[in-house]
């Protein structure tokens, strides 16, 4: 049996752990700092077992040691930002966790492939490579299958068709300024253009790129983790069971799309080795320069992490 | 409700994979004694094990079946090594024909699997007082499931990844439409040389055949029931699939009267609405001749 750990316990981390044991994807360990809740969880989710017949093993810790011979590792560990908080003082705490949780992943299962899901992401994602010293194809993001689920489910929303026939590729930074591309995106393979006119794609785009503040917003406090939860799992599970399947993650780039040393979303191929392959598409001028809008986003971001880290 | 005529293996492995995903019960049928019996019970039998809820009864009348929301409906000859499927017409029209004045509940969608397709499904509708939108045949459907699981294969991606279309009849002059071909969205040129993909599709317009052939005793089952379950489920659930299916096509590209597969929207109310693709003048004139084609056979065997 594959095992797969979690670092932080929140929402997002423990509704990853319920589709990864639904599914007998692994054994789960749950890491957090507060005590007694990682341990809290895993107990009320073996509670469930008898009825929901995973047979998956599930634990709680606070202890990095636990994680020892992951498979995959997965950070979801932060704090999200607080009304009247100054961006880089939520940047300095999180890559501060950051940094504790790569450096447990590198001592303890130095093999695991690493998926980061604390924001802001990209920048997260160039801390824990740093910090692990891990292998450029084993360490990625997971912000461009939750995208790209989000347009998915517009679309077949819009469509009135089921959600699970409509596939969308969505690249760039996860922020606003994502691309979702509509070129690459359809339906039973029918290319979306040829079944929705250009203004209600725009339309959809647009939710889409503002699709977790909308779900922000609907809470007053919190913010999204079904989707968030179910894209880990599906991440995940296509490096358990090597799946090779095409889908964007954020992925440290050397000279692809032409940038150089910066996190961003692009199709990659996922399989068991991490991200076997960068999958380079040709893009049109006006696709280009989206995306070199979202990497400005991205290099201004690590521009901000420069600053401060790292601390020697 | 799903009825299933005819217990041999495309309707027991239908009955078999809606008992797995727990679609809705199912009452198979055969005109052989005993046999949709015989397989209904074995199931049953191994559901403590697998865990499913949902009842397969078998029955022997026919009666019993005529009610159900959806029939599938698999009676009829199977093709032979060397045999192309339209020998079967005449032997399987009159039984097509049968069943298309009795199953008359005026809210039953039919799934029609027995070869050749696009023939008995044209001529169910004739027979048949149903609106023809809730008379499906299994068509286009199947041939893109074994492109997707081609293409596949020979990139080693995953099959979920991977989307296809195939419209016009279901046989070897199948019109595969590259341009809906995709793996996540990208179109197929970025993976394979132009020979490369005529190589697959080649292979996709024979894989029908080469299973006859290997099986030799049968024709292929697993494909067709697993395609046929999924037809049936978007149809029980309302999920709104998108599947080429063959359907009397109601003056697209200027056919009508004849069943061919176009990309439909599937759900509970059978077929939704109908997607024209985008189609060369090329493809279009095939799509006519085969459309010709099935209208003189069936004019001849009126005839005859």
């Amino acid at each position: 049996m594959h095992k797969v750990s979690i670092i932080g316990a929140g929402n997002v981390g423990a509704t990853a752990v319920y589709y990864i044991a639904e599914k007998n994807l692994a054994d789960i360990v749950m890491v957090d700092v507060v005590a007694g809740l990682p341990q809290a969880k895993a107990l009320d989710y073996l509670h469930a077992a008898p009825m929901r017949k995973y047979s998956v093993h599930i634990s709680g810790t606070n202890d990095y040691k636990d994680i020892i011979d992951s498979d995959v590792v997965v950070i979801t560990a932060g704090i999200p930002r607080k009304p009247g908080m100054d961006r880089m003082d939520l940047m300095k705490i999180n890559v501060g966790i950051a940094q504790k949780a790569s450096r447990g992943i590198a001592q303890y299962a130095p093999n695991a492939i690493v998926i980061v899901v604390s924001n802001p992401l990209d920048i997260i994602a160039m801390v824990t490579l740093k910090e692990s010293g891990f292998a450029l194809k084993k360490v990625m993001g997971m912000a461009g299958v939750l995208d790209a689920t989000r347009f998915r489910y517009f679309i077949a929303d819009e469509l009135k068709v089921w959600p699970g026939d409509v596939m969308a590729m969505v690249l760039g930074g996860h922020g606003d300024s994502m691309v979702p591309l509509a070129r690459f995106t359809r339906v039973g393979g029918i290319p979306v253009d040829e079944l929705l006119d250009s203004s209600t794609i725009n339309r959809l785009i647009d939710r889409t790129r503002s699709g977790g503040g909308e779900i922000v917003s609907l809470l007053k406090q919190g913010s999204a983790f079904y989707a968030p939860g179910a894209s880990v799992a599906k991440m995940v599970e296509a490096i358990v069971k090597d799946e090779k399947r095409v889908v964007p993650v954020s992925a440290y780039l050397r000279g692809e799309y032409g940038y150089e040393g910066i996190f961003l979303g692009v199709p990659v191929l996922l399989g068991k080795n991490g991200i076997e392959k960068i999958i380079q598409l040709d893009l049109t001028p006006d696709e280009k320069q989206a995306l070199d809008q979202s990497a400005l986003g991205v290099k201004k971001g690590v521009e901000e992490l420069n600053t401060f880290y790292p601390r020697r | 409700m799903i009825g299933i005529i005819g217990s041999g293996n495309v309707g027991a492995n239908t009955a078999f994979f809606l008992a797995e995903k727990g679609v809705d019960d199912v009452i198979l049928y055969d005109v052989m004694e005993g046999m949709a019996q015989g397989k209904a019970l074995d199931m049953m039998e191994a559901a403590p094990i697998r865990g499913y809820r949902t009842r397969i009864i078998g029955s022997k009348s026919l009666e019993e079946i005529l009610d159900c929301d959806i029939i599938i409906i698999t009676a009829g000859a199977v093709r032979k090594p060397g045999m192309k499927r339209d020998e079967l017409f005449l032997e399987n029209k009159k039984i097509i024909d049968a069943y298309a004045l009795k199953i008359k509940s005026p809210n039953t969608k039919v799934i029609i699997v027995s070869e050749p397709v696009d023939l008995l499904t044209s001529v169910f509708v004739k027979a048949s007082i149903l609106p023809s939108n809730q008379i499906i045949g299994l068509g286009g459907v199947l041939d893109a499931t074994r492109l997707r699981f081609l293409i596949a294969s020979e990139l080693n991606v995953s099959m979920e990844n991977v989307s296809a279309q195939v419209v016009g009849r279901h046989t070897d002059d199948m019109i595969i439409l590259r341009s809906y071909c995709s793996v996540s969205g990208i179109s197929l040129e970025s993976f394979f040389s132009l020979d490369q993909v005529e190589k697959l599709f080649e292979k996709t317009r024979q894989a029908g055949s080469l299973i006859v052939d290997l099986a030799g005793r049968a024709s292929s089952y697993y494909g067709p029931s697993a395609v046929v379950a999924e037809l049936a489920e978007a149809i029980c659930l309302d999920t709104g699939r998108l599947f080429s299916v063959s359907h009397v096509l109601p003056g697209i590209f200027g056919i009508k009267d004849v069943a061919l597969s176009l990309p439909c929207v599937v759900n509970k109310t059978g077929i939704s609405k109908v997607i024209q693709p985008k189609l060369s003048d090329q493809e279009i004139g095939l799509l006519r001749k085969s459309a010709d084609l099935i209208a003189r056979t069936i004019k001849e065997a009126d005839h005859a």
